[in-house]
């Protein structure tokens, strides 16, 4: 009876996750309210998570709650410790989930909200979860080893070191496309410069509080700097309406790509407990906070989407980013449907900490499913703005005019009416000066989640709009917080790889107690992404149209690195017979992101191709049509297009031969000229007690 | 309820490494100090930040 009570239940979720992405893919012409999407998306995941990880997990990994984990046979109450599955879920969770899920869905509204939502539903059940359950189980068979040890054993030399060239440049991009996501945010606001500003002393007041004034106490502490956070955004709307004060805080882009820069370098050489350390713990708590909060928002409030399925850039011409929908929207959404850095994660501490094989399923391809969850929520709150504001926003000055008036009139011929005057009045109840040009998906973003906080607050406490302000710049600091943390500690491991790479010619460098080693290799990382960010903010196009896609094909291409790694496992398991399971995500993979790159290089559209917009520049400069002003800038910019176009093309190489290495590997195993042979840990029988856990 | 709020309460403090520094203690028979504390969390934040923060 139980049994056909359990068929009929997933048979009626299969029926509703069927009718519900139907009808948001038939609809048209008519509003679509965010209740469908939410429901198109938890019943696909829940049917995902029950069926396809199931018969992964059990057909094809063999999951044995018998066989004991590293946790367990490791056991040193540090690393390697047998942790409850949820505690686990939720720290792994913490872990994954960062600025990505949250800006890539915004950005790629631009095509409409349906790409979006198909890619981030289907990218996560089949491609994204499946490559973080498989890596985490990898590298849980081979106590706790990186993806990197994996990829240098299992596919060879050339794989295992062509995977840590490529972690260490796509951080330099991540790290300067996410601080080019601060700037624009921060750019001309004085409320909020000034609220991130604060967090800075806070930061290191926790640091003193915790480390001398209450040891251990973290969360108390986390406590205090969540008050004063609060309290920072409260000051900030004072500074921002004190004539005295305002001009102060009030910063242009490359000032505050300079700040972002210094931050960086300080950030990577203090002392971790000093800086680091409180600001991590308080910017995982804030982020696990707005998520809740948001999700419980999304449901309270259930806004209608106001974009629409498609807008009239599904053809390229965008004026977020250039490029069509394909390959565009697949690359700009990376991390919410498919991260390459997850795999980092999924073969870092987690896999020490599993306490039972089959915790692997919630953990691994479940926390990745509420990272999808996160960016579907994204989707919607970008998508719950008026078209004509989210293009207002969004656009740089060099594709919809230079003036508001300009913009306005581009924005409103493309179909998306808006006036001045409603930007203005969005404007002043944001208490920003203005909200024109924001480019980086952040303010839209936070205007959206501002926009569903103050609904869901006057619904719930009768208050009015003039919560707006606030909520603004509460989403404002939550993104800008947690994205400097990554800065400070993305600049930190950076620094750490290339010492340990220079280490071997000069073996001073690799001690972390020599000051020149630490300051002249932190200087080299910070110089080398703080050159992205200042040629990010420099462009005309606002910088996002050249490096998010950078990034997107990056970290995709890490995607693939890790699904050749796994597709090698299930090989060497004897498993070839289910080897499309990571390999279909892996080919689909490298259709997207060898096209994205393909076309980021050689596309003859200017906007689109790296070396297109170079020739088109110099023929301008060589044609005497540019003016002398702009002559300068433009070889700048010629500079940073062919130095863009070489780093996609060292990217698009690097996974070449990845892929290259990883294919002799499977053909000679299935061609039987050389021996399958699994490197897993020997079995060991668990004794681990329920009660102990 | 309670026991949803339990699981959370375990959630944070595993984030604010306050239940590994509770493991550490009883792995090592130790007790509580500032001075076990400070060497408890360098040894801990010198691994957690040789990873880097995902995006």
């Amino acid at each position: 009876m139980k049994k056909i009570a359990g068929r009929v239940l997933w048979a009626l979720v299969s029926l509703v996750a069927a009718y519900c992405l139907a009808a948001i893919a038939i609809n048209r012409g008519e509003p679509v309210n965010s209740f469908w999407i939410v429901l198109a998306a938890a019943c696909t995941y829940a049917l995902g998570f029950r069926f396809y990880a199931k018969f992964i997990a059990a057909k094809v990994m063999a999951l044995d709650d018998k066989r004991a984990t590293p946790a367990e046979r490791l056991r040193d109450g540090h690393d390697y410790e047998p942790t409850n599955k949820w505690i686990l879920f939720g720290h792994h969770f913490a872990a994954i989930a960062g600025p990505g899920p949250l800006v890539g869905p915004t950005l790629a509204a631009q095509f409409g909200y349906l790409p979006s939502v198909y890619w981030i539903i289907i990218g996560a059940v089949l491609g994204g979860a499946v490559q973080d359950f498989v890596i985490l189980f990898c590298s849980m068979r081979r106590d706790g080893k990186t993806l990197g040890q994996m990829a240098r054993e299992e596919i060879g030399k050339v794989g295992g070191f062509t995977a840590l060239l490529t972690v260490l440049f796509i951080m330099i991009i991540l790290l300067a496309v996410v601080a080019l996501v601060v700037v624009n945010a921060l750019r001309g606001s004085p409320w909020g410069t000034f609220t991130i500003a604060a967090t800075m002393p806070i930061a290191l007041f926790m640091g003193v509080y915790l480390r001398y004034w209450r040891p251990g106490k973290v969360l108390e502490c986390s406590l205090v700097g969540f008050i004063l956070v609060m309290a920072s955004i409260f000051g900030g709307q004072a500074v921002a309406d004190s004539p005295t004060l305002a001009p102060w805080f009030t910063l242009s882009a490359t000032s505050l790509a300079v700040a972002t820069i210094i931050y960086g370098f300080l950030a990577s050489v203090m002392p971790v407990w000093l800086f680091l350390a409180p600001r991590d713990y308080l910017s995982t708590f804030v982020k696990l906070g707005v998520v809740a909060m948001l999700a419980l928002g999304i449901l309270f409030v259930h806004p209608t989407l106001q974009l629409p399925a498609f807008t009239r850039f599904v053809d390229g011409t965008g004026p977020i980013f250039a490029g069509k929908v394909f390959p565009f929207v697949f690359i700009t959404i990376a991390c919410g449907a498919v991260s390459g850095f997850h795999a980092l994660i999924s073969s870092g501490t987690t896999p020490k900490m599993i306490a039972r094989e089959w915790n692997a399923w919630p953990v691994g391809y479940g926390s990745m499913l509420l990272e999808g969850f996160v960016a579907i929520m994204a989707l919607i709150a970008a998508c719950s703005l008026q078209p004509g504001v989210f293009f207002a926003v969004n656009s740089p000055p060099g594709v919809v005019g230079a003036s508001p008036a300009a913009a306005v009139s581009t924005i409103s011929n493309w179909g998306y009416p808006v006036t001045v005057a409603d930007m203005n009045s969005l404007a002043s109840e944001a208490g920003e000066q203005t909200l024109f040009y924001r480019t980086g998906g952040a303010p839209s973003l936070a205007l959206g989640m501002a926009r569903i906080f103050s609904v869901a607050g006057r619904s719930t406490t009768g208050g009015g709009r003039t919560f707006l302000g606030f909520w603004y710049h509460f989403a404002i600091m939550f993104e800008a917080l947690f994205i400097l943390t990554i800065i400070a500690a993305g600049t930190r491991v950076g620094r750490f790889m290339l010492q340990d790479l220079l280490g071997h010619a000069y073996p001073a460098l690799k001690r972390n107690n020599w000051m020149p080693g630490v300051f002249a290799t932190s200087g080299v990382v910070v110089l080398a992404w703080g050159y992205f960010l200042y040629q990010g903010v420099r462009d005309p196009l606002g910088g996002i149209n050249s490096l998010w896609p950078l990034f997107g094909i990056a970290n995709q291409l890490l995607a693939a690195i890790a699904l050749c790694v796994g597709t090698t496992i299930f090989i060497k398991m004897h498993r070839a017979r289910y080897m499309w399971i990571t390999a279909v995500p892996l080919l689909w993979l490298v259709c997207v992101t060898f096209t994205a790159g393909y076309e980021k290089i050689f596309s003859d559209q200017p906007r689109v191709g790296f070396l297109s917009e170079a020739s088109h520049l110099q023929s301008a400069i060589d044609a005497g049509t540019m003016a002398a002003g702009q002559i300068g800038a433009a070889r700048g910019q010629i500079f940073n297009d062919r130095l863009d176009a070489g780093v996609c093309g060292m990217f698009l190489l690097m996974v070449t031969l990845i892929l290259v290495d990883s294919v002799r590997v499977w053909w000679r195993i299935l061609s039987g000229t050389r021996k399958a042979q699994v490197d897993e840990s020997p079995f060991v029988l668990s004794r681990l007690q329920t009660e102990e856990l | 309820m309670k026991a949803f709020l339990r699981g959370d309460m375990m959630l944070l403090r595993e984030i604010a490494d306050e239940s590994a520094y509770d493991r550490h203690l009883r792995t090592n028979r130790r007790v509580h100090s500032g001075a076990e504390w400070r060497r408890f969390l360098d040894e801990r934040l010198a691994r957690k930040f040789a990873q880097g923060k995902c995006c």
